[in-house]
C-alpha cells in the first residue's frame, strides 16, 4: 500500500452510519458513557453517605462520642461528597483551547489540580473516619487490629485512586512532550 | 441551534468515525469515544463563529477529546502482530480490508503523529495542520516526513 493509497483509503473511509436522531441522544448529558457511570456512582454514595449521616448518630454511639469527632467526621463525609460533584461538573467541562498543542497542555494542569484536590480530599475523609471510630474507645488488641485493618484497607483505596490519577497524568505528560518535541530546539 | 449541529454532525460524521478508529482498538471503545466527541462538540458549538472551516472545528475538539480524556486499561492482546499474515492482505483484497490495514498502520504511530497524519491525509495544507496542531509549520513538514517513513516501514 503506498502512501497516496493511504490518503484515498482515508478519505473514502467511514460513512453516514449515524441517524439524526442516534446523534440526538448523544448530546444529552444523560446518555454519556463516562458521565453515565460517574453519575451512578455520585447517586450511590451520595444516598448512601447521607443515610449513614442519619443513621450514624443512634447506630454508631455518635452521642457518645466528643462533639469534635462527630463534628470531623460529618465535614469529612460531606467533602467526600463535594470531592464527587466537583469531579462531575469539571468532566462535563468541554476541552476547549485554541489549539490541540495549547489545550493539552491547559488540561493537563487541570487534572493535576483535580487529583491533588481528590486525593487530599480522599486521605481527609479517611482521617474523619478512624477520628471517629477511635476518639473514646478503650483499645483491645482485636479493636487494635481492627482498626490497623481498617487504615490499610483506607490507604489502599487511596493509593489505587492515586494510581489512576498518575497513569492518566503521566499520559497527558507524555503528549505535551510529544507535542513539544523539536519545537523547543 | 440543536437542528443545525445535528445537520452538521450528520454531514461531517466521518471524520469521528476516522479519529475514533485511529485513537481506539476495540469497538466498544470506539463507540464509546464517538459519542465523548459528540458530546464535546454540542458544549463548543456555541463557541464556534465559522470563521474556521467545519472540518477544523471537528478535528480539532476531536483530536482533543481522542488524546486527553482518560482511557480504560485494557489487556494487550496484537491479534495483528500475532497473525501477521492474515492482516496484511495483497492489493487485489477488498476495500474493506484495505481500510483495516490502513488503520491498524495508523494505530501503530504515536498519538500526536496520529494527529498530525490524519490531518494531512485529510488534505489539509501545513498552514491549516499548524493552526490545528500549535505546532510551526516547519515542524509540520518535519514532522510528516518522519510519519511518512515509519508508516513505508509499518507497511513494508
Amino acid at each position: 500500500m503506498e502512501l497516496n493509497d493511504l490518503k484515498s483509503g482515508w478519505q473514502n473511509a467511514g460513512g453516514a452510519f449515524k441517524s439524526e436522531a442516534n446523534l440526538q441522544r448523544m448530546i444529552k448529558v444523560t446518555n454519556h458513557p463516562s458521565l453515565k457511570r460517574i453519575r451512578t456512582k455520585l447517586i450511590v454514595e451520595t444516598i448512601g453517605l447521607v443515610l449513614f449521616l442519619f443513621v450514624y448518630y443512634d447506630w454508631f454511639d455518635g452521642d457518645k462520642k466528643p462533639f469534635y469527632a462527630n463534628l470531623v467526621l460529618v465535614v469529612g463525609l460531606l467533602l467526600y461528597i463535594f470531592n464527587d460533584v466537583i469531579g462531575y461538573i469539571s468532566i462535563i467541562r468541554p476541552i476547549m483551547e485554541s489549539n490541540l498543542k495549547l489545550s493539552i497542555q491547559n488540561y493537563l494542569i487541570r487534572i493535576k489540580r483535580l487529583s491533588v484536590f481528590s486525593l487530599v480530599i480522599s486521605f481527609l475523609y479517611s482521617i474523619s473516619i478512624i477520628i471517629f471510630f477511635t476518639s473514646v474507645i478503650n483499645f483491645t488488641k482485636e479493636k487494635g487490629l481492627i482498626l490497623v485493618g481498617i487504615i490499610v484497607v483506607l490507604f489502599q483505596l487511596i493509593f489505587l485512586s492515586f494510581r489512576i490519577w498518575n497513569k492518566w497524568i503521566e499520559n497527558l505528560k507524555q503528549q505535551v512532550k510529544d507535542f513539544n518535541l523539536d519545537e523547543e530546539k | 441551534m440543536e437542528k443545525e449541529f445535528l445537520k452538521v454532525i450528520h454531514d461531517y460524521q466521518k471524520i469521528i468515525y476516522k479519529i475514533c478508529r485511529v485513537y481506539r482498538d476495540s469497538r466498544e471503545d470506539q463507540e464509546d469515544l464517538f459519542q465523548e466527541i459528540v458530546y464535546q462538540l454540542w458544549k463548543s458549538y456555541p463557541n464556534f463563529k465559522r470563521e474556521s472551516k467545519v472540518s477544523s472545528w471537528i478535528y480539532r475538539i476531536a483530536l482533543n477529546t481522542a488524546i486527553a480524556i482518560y482511557r480504560k486499561s485494557k489487556i494487550l492482546i496484537d491479534y495483528y502482530q500475532a497473525f501477521p499474515e492474515h492482516i496484511h492482505p495483497s492489493d487485489e483484497k477488498t476495500i474493506s480490508e484495505n481500510e483495516e490495514r490502513l488503520f491498524w498502520a495508523l494505530r501503530k504511530l504515536n498519538d500526536s503523529e496520529k494527529a498530525v497524519i490524519s490531518l494531512y491525509l485529510e488534505e489539509f495544507n501545513y498552514q491549516e495542520i499548524a493552526e490545528i496542531t500549535g505546532l510551526s509549520e516547519s515542524n509540520v513538514g518535519v514532522r510528516l516526513n518522519r510519519i511518512k517513513n515509519k508508516l513505508k516501514e509499518i507497511l513494508k
